[in-house]
């Protein structure tokens, strides 16, 4: 399944690249990129949410949630294909589950605080900053674990290091011939 | 000690500077042929290249432009720190192991040395040559016009030197820059990336605690006052909108895994097994330091919303505002100690892969062979470079800023467009061919020069460098899927089965 990756990567991309088109082809609105600050130089303002998002939030979502899957085929790419196990791209698969999920309750509850302008806080930020900031910064721990704690099962096992320096000596070898 | 708050400052700063014309003296004995010069011989630890690698990955933009980005616009700039942990990640799952092993099995001293190994061409070595040596002529001009506008604000504060003018400013911190990278090349640029690592991780949390400590309410009662005037700052995507922040997400995270001073540090560690214990250090750093970043950037547009500050003149004010308003003498010391330590070392970095290009890689790529007394040239070739830089930073700075903001714009997100697919996706997947890679250098840069010097503004704060990524990687892999399947050197093609 994963022999094929490169292709689900270019689709990826291809994709994302066409939706970057459609949002710069769509109706755009005079705040979409900030406004400055009326009040104190050098601060700019985003003012109405939800005109921002009305023509593009859908394309965004969909941007984003595709960059994620993205990473992870990045991430399986860069395993040797001899060690893409069932077991490892079971991992790979919650690692991506868990970031989509992260994203999806970033954008929701960010949705809802523009339709009632109401939030609560964790741990000093609004609910959805706090999902930017710290599900965000949490979401990819799931690949950073996968990396360390599997390194010898899929990164570079005992035997990739056995046949790395087999390699190696046989061109030393090689090069004291020549 | 408040009434020593100048003297404090300047004597950090003092101290850090003879520290590096120490370290220099140290890794000169250290470096005895041009592989110590440029790729620490191989030699280095996990905990030295850890440090190395998230420190260089913050230069004095994230102590001075980050926290101004987040006054300016918000919450947006977060996006380029919390991809930190995908960043790292994607660049240890994709490049960590196949660079380390392709620069021990050819003997490469440098990324153009291990891209010209994998694809078999010395076309895709040029073009990623000449790519670093544009970048770098506008990281360095920047980074050290940035390091003598903060020398001369220091300064100024003291009477002694109350009217030092900006051309003295650039020209003592060029002395120690030159200095301690033409003594120390790489070894040096590493140990004192380890001093500016630790430096960051402790300002981080020490300015953390500073700025929870402004407001009664701590950080939510800054945080609410920013949503109180503007919700959008405060709310996910910021004042600029959620292009520009998915943009910034795409460009910085996988990007960082396309930035070649930070790549090449990546073909420095002794053992391969120790990447399993980089990657976390690593993060681990970074996450600390960036606390610096996001506290001081909320707090102080809190503070001037608020009344508590006057409004600053410019938002890259915000860190040296905080840290004569807020900090204690001793911390602001300490953290402008760690942003000189944060410009020079990613300098250094800067200067070495740029040496590199000029006396290894062009020559190699043009005649066939490097030129002969490699450790001779590279030092003469810094102190060329690290010259001119310091010429196009004063020449930006009193007649004309062009030349420098367009070869700064050369920066992160150029670096990430070309660099990205050819070496990354490339050292991951054998059909890529030379043509792919030459097609996607080619690509991200002219799209990024286009956008630059046409001055093209694009909806929705989408941004050239994200364009540029998207379309070099499409055009990466579709025209290496429609060109003839590459042929690899046998010991590449088994390295690449790993």
């Amino acid at each position: 399944m994963t022999r094929g990756i490169i292709y689900w990567i270019f689709a990826i991309c291809s994709l994302m690249g066409i939706i970057l088109l459609v949002i710069g082809l769509a109706e755009t609105v005079p705040n979409a990129g900030g406004l400055p600050h009326p009040e104190f130089p050098g601060m700019v303002v985003g003012e109405d949410g939800a005109a921002r998002l009305e023509h593009i939030g859908g394309l965004a979502f969909a941007f984003n949630a595709l960059l994620l899957t993205l990473v992870v085929c990045l991430a399986i790419l860069g395993v040797s294909e001899r060690h893409r196990s069932p077991k490892f791209v079971v991992a790979m698969a919650v690692s991506l589950v868990i970031m989509l999920l992260i994203w999806w309750a970033m954008f929701s509850t960010h949705q809802e605080f523009l339709r009632t302008g109401e939030t609560g806080y964790f741990m000093g930020f609004p609910i959805p900053t706090a999902w930017q900031m710290y599900g965000t910064w949490l979401g990819a721990i799931p690949l950073v674990a996968i990396y360390t704690l599997g390194f010898r099962h899929f990164i570079f096992t005992e035997a990739d290091e056995a046949e790395f320096n087999a390699l190696l000596k046989e061109c030393q070898q090689e090069e004291n011939q020549d | 000690m408040e009434a020593y708050r100048q003297e404090i400052i300047v004597g950090a700063v003092v101290i850090y500077m003879l520290f590096c014309i120490a370290t220099g003296l140290w890794a000169m004995r250290r470096t005895h042929d041009s592989s110590d010069f440029f790729i620490a011989g191989r030699g280095l630890g996990p905990i030295v290249v850890a440090l190395a690698l998230f420190s260089s990955t913050l230069s004095g933009f994230g102590f001075v432009g980050g926290p101004g980005l987040v006054y300016s616009i918000g919450v947006s700039s977060f996006w380029m720190v919390v991809i930190s942990s995908i960043g790292y990640a994607i660049g240890f799952f994709l490049v960590a192991k196949r660079i380390r092993m392709i620069a021990e099995l050819r003997d490469c001293l440098s990324l153009p040395d291990v891209v010209a190994a994998r694809y078999g061409s010395e076309a895709v070595r040029f073009l990623m040559a000449v790519t670093i040596v544009l970048g770098v002529m506008g990281y360095l001009a920047t980074q050290i016009l940035a390091m003598a506008v903060v020398m001369q604000a220091i300064l100024s504060g003291t009477e002694t030197f109350a009217d030092i003018g900006l051309v003295s400013c650039v020209v003592i911190s060029s002395a120690v820059l030159i200095f301690y990278c033409v003594t120390g090349g790489i070894i040096a640029s590493v140990y004192t990336d380890v001093v500016q690592g630790a430096i960051m991780i402790v300002a981080g949390s020490l300015i953390l605690m500073t700025a929870m400590s402004v407001f009664e309410g701590g950080m939510q009662e800054a945080t609410s006052i920013i949503l109180a005037d503007d919700s959008e700052a405060m709310m996910p995507f910021g004042a600029a909108g959620v292009m520009a922040s998915l943009g910034w997400f795409f460009v910085f995270g996988l990007g960082l895994a396309g930035q070649p001073h930070l790549i090449t540090k990546m073909m420095m560690n002794k053992k391969m097994t120790d990447n399993r214990n980089i990657l976390p250090m690593s993060l681990f750093g970074y996450v600390m330091a960036a606390l610096l970043w996001i506290s001081i950037g909320i707090i102080m547009r809190a503070a001037v919303i608020d009344g508590v500050v006057d409004p600053l003149a410019l938002p890259d004010d915000a860190a040296s505002t905080f840290l004569s308003v807020f900090a204690n003498p001793l911390l602001a010391g300490i953290v402008f100690a760690g942003l000189f330590a944060a410009i020079m070392s990613t300098s250094d970095a800067f200067l070495n892969i740029g040496t590199a290009a000029i006396i290894h890689d062009i020559p190699k790529a043009v005649r066939g062979h490097s030129v002969k007394n490699e450790l001779f040239w590279a030092r003469v070739v810094t102190v060329l470079l690290a010259t001119v830089a310091a010429g196009f930073a004063l020449y930006s700075h009193f007649a004309d800023a062009t030349l420098v903001a367009l070869l700064g714009a050369f920066g992160w997100g150029t670096f990430a467009a070309s660099i990205f697919p050819v070496v990354a996706v490339g050292l991951n997947w054998r059909g890529a061919s030379v043509a792919g890679a030459v097609t996607a250098i080619s690509a991200a840069l002219l799209i990024n020069f286009s956008v630059q010097l046409a001055g093209i503004v694009l909806p929705y704060g989408i941004s050239g460098p994200l364009v540029a990524f998207i379309t070099s990687m499409v055009l990466f892999i579709g025209v290496s899927l429609v060109t003839k399947k590459p042929v690899l050197a046998k010991d590449i093609d088994r390295v690449m089965q790993i």
